[in-house]
């Protein structure tokens, strides 16, 4: 094989980056579900012949970790009979997959008849059959309830699309044309990445771009070791929780201890809750992807997305608990439980390298999702909300007031669009006062949104957590204000449960507040001006700042203009 | 800093300037480092200054430059037909916090979606990030009962006593401008009216920004970005403005001042003052309108402008003569990638602007070795100060333009018109001990790989306006200016295929050069949803007609000549259901049931090529904007002609080339030298750039003093 310098290396590493960009930027312009093209819940990557990661686009960190494990199942599966023109599928978790409404889509790219890397786009789908629309629901009770299973399976054989399984997709999902569309631009995303290979492979030659495929993963590896080594060695646990099992049963334990041995570290999830009735079940790659993102924000250098990443760090998922679900636990909601497990795995970090680890987020974003069918067309019709939230407090600094968690880079859809799209209205978006966890550094304010139905009725699933256990705080900090939903009804109000699958009529009105973010440091070390700016700005109130923050701001203090 | 670099050198020929009235034009261009200015005479010299630039006080450097360039030349001031002027003062208020202070008003319920934006973070795992603080704190944002649906019907009216409270905390507050954005303006403007009314009834004083005035476009968060950018800087503009304004009465010039936009074209001062977020980004958009003459003038169909200064590169694509417009841009942001996985930092601005690409690296990028042993290339900059290692003005760390030096590229000693001395010592010195040393390697080979990384840095950019949009490079031609530009074209255009490069005269100050050759122009909007029964062509021809009319009504206050008045219509199509329009012109003035089948034909060409795919057979489609833009065509074009051969400096240097064994001795030519068609390697010094011309490329010049580099067939 050829040797490769760093200037070279460097060189296709950007080329690799920008293709998978370009793969991603593709991807969104064309898809049709708002929660591909508006809200971004997709990633696209690039792999070598070996499946192995080379790159990752600027797209949803979780999904990074989820490569590896389901390129291993295509490869025991269909390793001996990869074919020029071929188009693999997947959604099944229990093949390889993340969650029945992510559909990976992944092209062999060959170069003079050889194999030499894949093109690999993962799309959250906006339904794929099952019970609910949506197909996601925290009282799924098993993976048929989350809907249609795909397996390995080629989409196309040498060019030739398989009619009958798109057939056989098409009778068995809600909103066929969203899907279509959006599977389209997958396909359309990876015809990009297979372009850019071939334009790299043309300008440096074969040998090159596989002696550089494979350096890359080496020196992702070094670099983690290098700065995992820079850590003290040792051992910090962390417990935290969700409030429910998705099926109103009770709160479910998430543990974790990190382990740093010389360059190398294990995250161990033993002691977590068993596997639960309700569809947050994680899968073993979903635990995985969440130790590499983890571990890759708290690094202090930057680097490559690939798959050498995950050579110095062990995962350890007993099998049969809620982050590593068997057959037949259902899985379509288990972002949640990755959100929180991200949030266990930073408690964890926190004992080991505490100047880089923020206080709790607002725990992930919330799902609200409302199906039914529009009252003039009787269309069938998704309207799938991701609420973004919030920030934990920094070390050094306040946490950031309305901004996606960092685990989930979504963006949220705009109101004029959705009103113009779907029969709801906004009543309000914004953020809330006093929500933030109190501290030296404040966290993040809640987001709150309110929605009414303006025809008919619908299913309503919400997906929430975090009233019971508000975002934790550190070194001192208040935990972040907990979650609500309230559906207002047209003479009274529901409190409804964190994770619910219910109704809403014409008229009706749900509102949402999200979790705040933590604290950091004790509130009374608050810098006083930091407080009055605060009650200025109306963050936190004067109660909050005299109570709290122990600062009694007097009338026309405030105004520092 | 005194240069004049166009003289007359032969009465016989044509002068350089060509122009109906031979008046003098002064064009001004401030950007954040230097302030450049051009004077075209009317006996065909060009004068040009660069000098640094002056902030805030922006203007303070721009009449020093006119002052200096206009003592050369004893003409009457009282012959200066126009002053076309580019500008960065709104830009900077906005990146530095300079701006007035502002109250926003929006619809009840939504005071937060200026912070909220699109909630995303711009870069992944970086549990550091910060994001931006708004620019209206959130004290200064209310909100106002009042409510209209998505198709325009008033759900609640506007609650006047409510107003009047927010009047009173304005007063408190000592709010100098306001913006206004309600929830679906774009489509029933009339609440954001009335509200705008009686602010001026109360508040005479205090400008007042509404949301569908400024653009009637949908999106709350960008509608509202736009227009509170807008009032933020809207005094600061005025009085930029109006103190540029009075210099230049003083000093007896009272042409009118004329403003470039980010869409290019230019527009009265007057008018900036009202909608300066329109004019957020037009030192870039300059540059463009700059490549694209050059084009025309050269036949060119198809280009990419390549500009490259001290810390970023920009690149735009003009096929067949048309200049790529992008509706949205942000500003703030680190870069401007042209798409949203990487925005969030910044303000995202629905003004329209030129489509440019831009990757954050040039001359000052920094080099380093990263904890897996890789060479990396920015994006941190060393900026003006302290500048490159070989600078000496207490940068060490290597960059990109000391990678140039050790390469022979740019000449050490004195920097044209600068108080800069090139050390090259310095810059061996910094690449050896940071760089060369731990990778075990020369520092010739170490300066090569950074000149090659910030190339392929570079790519990214011009690759993201060519074959990002299925556009094949090859078929384009590289116009390169900017500092740093025409160092590093001829590499580039190899990397992508492209076998010809067009450097135009003093490619340094160029996009001064575009504002002399700019003309009147105005960008308008309509917000839509035309699909099934009223995708047809009168919902279209409606909003071109008026939009035109009411364009039309300000050209003639604005005094331009209404037989030279061009409309050009488009529409941002869409599949029903995708998120991504595509811009398609609307090629007759007629709008019948034939132009409808010819948008659909060219909407779903151009979705092939940009995308690869088409949608399924039949798929419905929908008309999201209808655009307008109108311009005073220009009598004839700007052309810049043979430029002096005084400069000359002969002789020769070393030089490093890729693939080239060791340095070789490289001649270096004057611009005027190249009248005879010469091979490479060969570098050519001029006042504001050094172009660099590798071993097998050939350099001559064209009729306007163009170099057109070469590369020839069969060789490497």
């Amino acid at each position: 094989m050829a040797t490769i310098d760093p200037i070279t290396r460097e060189i296709i590493k950007n080329a690799l980056a920008s293709i998978a960009d370009e793969m991603a930027v593709g991807l969104y312009r064309t898809a049709y579900s708002t929660i591909v093209r508006d809200v971004l819940d997709f990633s696209t990557s690039l792999c070598n012949a070996k499946g192995e990661q080379i790159a990752q686009g600027t797209t949803i960190p979780l999904h990074m970790g989820s490569v590896p494990y389901a390129m291993e199942t295509l490869f025991a599966k269909f390793g001996d009979s990869i074919e020029e023109g071929d188009v693999f599928i997947l959604n099944d978790p229990f093949d390889g997959g993340m969650h029945i409404p992510d559909i990976f889509i992944v092209k062999p790219i060959f170069s003079k008849g050889q194999h030499i890397a894949f093109a690999v786009s993962t799309a959250h789908h906006l339904d794929l059959g099952g019970r609910v629309p949506g197909s996601s629901a925290c009282d799924n009770k098993e993976i048929f309830h989350d809907g249609l299973r795909i397996p390995w399976l080629k989409l196309y054989r040498r060019g030739e699309p398989d009619e009958s399984l798109f057939t056989l997709l098409r009778a068995n999902i809600r909103v066929p044309h969203m899907t279509m569309g959006d599977l389209r631009a997958q396909l359309s995303a990876c015809h990009t990445g297979e372009r850019g290979i071939h334009q790299i492979v043309e300008r440096y030659g074969g040998d090159t771009f596989e002696a550089c495929s494979s350096e890359l993963l080496d020196y992702t590896e070094r670099i983690v070791r290098s700065e995992i080594a820079s850590w003290k060695d040792g051992s910090s646990t962390f417990v935290d929780y969700m409030d429910s099992d998705g099926c109103g049963g009770p709160r479910v334990k998430i543990q974790c201890t990190v382990t740093v041995e010389g360059d190398e570290l294990t995250a161990d999830f033993s002691g977590s809750s068993p596997q639960v009735p309700g569809a947050i079940n994680s899968t073993l790659s979903f635990t995985a992807s969440a130790v590499a993102m983890c571990v890759r924000a708290v690094m202090h250098s930057d680097m490559p997305n690939t798959a050498g990443m995950f050579r110095p760090i062990h995962v350890v998922v007993p099998a049969g608990t809620v982050l590593n679900g068997e057959m037949p636990a259902a899985s379509s909601m288990r972002g949640v439980t990755g959100f929180r497990t991200v949030d266990t795995i930073l408690g964890a970090l926190a004992g080991i390298v505490p100047d880089r680890v923020l206080a709790a987020c607002e725990g992930g974003n919330s799902l609200v999702i409302i199906g039914g069918r529009r009252a003039n067309t009787r269309d069938a019709y998704v309207y799938y909300e991701l609420v973004s939230g919030t920030w934990g407090a920094r070390p050094d600094r306040d946490g950031n007031d309305g901004l996606c968690n960092p685990a989930n880079v979504a963006a949220n859809i705009s109101i004029e669009e959705a009103e113009c799209n779907y029969p709801v209205r906004i009543h309000r978006y914004g953020l809330v006062c006093d929500s933030g966890g109190a501290g030296k550094f404040r966290g993040g304010m809640a987001v709150e949104r309110e929605w009414e139905l303006l025809e008919g009725e619908a299913a309503l699933t919400i997906r929430s957590d975090r009233r019971d256990h508000p975002p934790y705080g550190l070194a001192g900090g208040l935990p972040g204000g907990s979650s609500i939903s309230i559906l207002k009804h047209h003479d009274s109000e529901e409190v409804l449960p964190v994770m619910v699958s219910t109704e809403i009529k014409k008229g009706e009105i749900l509102y949402h507040r999200q979790p705040g973010g933590g604290g950091y440091g004790d509130p009374r070390d608050r810098d006083d001006k930091a407080v009055a700016t605060d009650v200025q700005n109306e963050r936190i109130s004067s109660e909050a700042a005299e109570q709290v923050y122990g600062v009694s701001l007097n009338e026309g203090e405030t105004d520092s203009g | 800093m005194s240069c004049r670099l166009f003289e007359q050198s032969d009465q016989d020929e044509e002068p350089l300037i060509t122009d109906s009235d031979l008046s003098i034009k002064i064009a001004a261009d401030v950007g954040g480092t230097f302030t450049d200015v051009v004077v075209s005479l009317p006996d065909g010299r060009v004068l040009t200054r660069k000098v640094p630039s002056t902030p805030p006080g922006f203007e303070v450097g721009v009449l020093a430059a006119i002052d200096e360039v206009l003592a050369e030349d004893d003409s009457n001031r009282a012959d200066i037909a126009t002053v076309c002027h580019g500008t960065t003062v709104a830009t900077n208020a906005v990146l530095e916090r300079l701006g007035a202070k502002t109250a926003l008003i929006t619809t009840k319920g939504f005071r937060d979606v200026l912070e909220l934006r699109r909630i995303r973070a711009p870069q992944l795992y970086d549990l550091f990030f910060q994001k931006p603080p708004p620019i209206v704190d959130r004290y200064l944002r209310f909100e106002l009962g009042e409510r209209v649906s998505a198709d325009g019907e008033v759900l609640a009216p506007v609650i006047v006593e409510e107003l009047d409270a927010i009047v009173e905390k304005l007063l408190e507050h000592n709010v100098e401008s306001i913006a206004v954005c309600f929830i679906h303006s774009y489509v029933a403007p009339d609440h954001e009216r009335e509200v705008g009314e009686h602010l001026h009834r109360k508040l005479p004083h205090i400008p007042v920004s509404l949301s569908h005035e400024v653009i009637m476009q949908r999106r709350e968060y960008e509608r509202t970005a736009t227009t509170a950018v807008n009032a933020y800087v809207r005094p600061v503009m005025r009085r930029y403005l109006d103190q540029l304004q009075s210099g230049l009465q003083e000093r007896g010039i009272h042409a009118p001042l004329m403003i470039m936009q980010s869409a290019g074209g230019l527009t009265p001062a007057a008018d900036a003052a009202l909608r300066p977020v329109f004019a957020l980004e037009s030192g870039p958009a300059a540059g463009v309108l700059a490549a694209g003459n050059v084009a025309k003038a050269t036949g060119c169909r198809n280009i990419i402008s390549f500009d490259m200064g001290g810390t970023t590169a920009k690149a735009a694509m003009i096929e067949n003569g048309a200049i790529p417009y992008s509706p949205e841009y942000e500003v703030g942001s680190s870069l401007s990638a042209g798409n949203r996985l990487t925005g969030g930092d910044g303000e995202l601005i629905l003004s329209p602007s030129i489509d440019i690409a831009e990757v954050g690296a040039g001359g000052g990028s920094i080099a380093c070795i990263d904890a897996g042993g890789g060479l990396r290339v920015g994006p941190r900059s060393a900026g003006a100060v302290p500048g490159p290692a070989c600078y000496q003005r207490g940068g060490t760390e290597p960059t990109v333009t000391d990678a140039n030096v050790v390469l022979g590229y740019i000449k050490p000693g004195q920097l044209a018109g600068g108080d800069v001395v090139i050390d090259e010592a310095a810059a061996r010195q910094s690449i050896e001990e940071i760089i060369a040393r731990p990778l075990g390697m020369t520092s010739l080979e170490a300066a090569l790989g950074i000149h090659q990384i910030a190339n392929a840095e570079m790519l990214r950019a011009l690759r993201e306006v060519s074959t990002h949009r299925g556009r094949d490079p090859r078929e384009f031609v590289l116009v390169a200016f900017g500092g740093s530009g025409p160092i590093h074209a001829a590499q580039l255009a190899e990397e992508l295929g492209t076998n010809r490069v067009i450097v135009p005269p003093v490619p340094g100050v160029f996009s001064a050069v575009g504002l002399l050759a700019s003309g009147l122009e105005r960008h308008d909007v309509r917000s839509c949803s035309l699909a099934d029964e009223t995708l047809n062509p009168i919902e279209i021809s409606s909003r071109v007609d008026e939009m035109r009319s009411a364009m039309k009504k300000q050209f003639l206050l604005e005094s331009a000549d209404d037989d030279r008045l061009q409309f050009e219509a488009f529409a941002d199509l869409r599949f029903v259901g995708e998120i991504s329009d595509i811009r398609v012109r609307i090629e007759d003035d007629a709008i019948n049931d034939e132009t409808m089948e010819e948008l659909r034909r060219s909407y779903e060409e151009e979705h092939e090529r940009m995308y690869g795919h088409r949608s399924e057979s039949g798929a419905p489609i929908e008309i999201t904007a209808v655009r307008l833009i109108g311009r005073e065509e220009r009598e004839d074009d700007l052309m810049l002609k043979e430029p002096e051969t005084a400069d000359t400096t002969g002789g020769s240097r070393l030089a490093t080339f890729p693939r080239s064994e060791g340095p070789t001795e490289v001649q270096v030519a004057s611009r005027a030298e190249l009248a005879t068609e010469t091979e490479g390697p060969l570098l050519v010094d001029e006042y504001d750039a050094t172009i660099v011309i590798p071993p097998g490329w050939s350099a001559r010049l064209d009729d306007a003093s163009n170099i057109i580099m070469e590369k020839k067939h069969g060789d490497h």
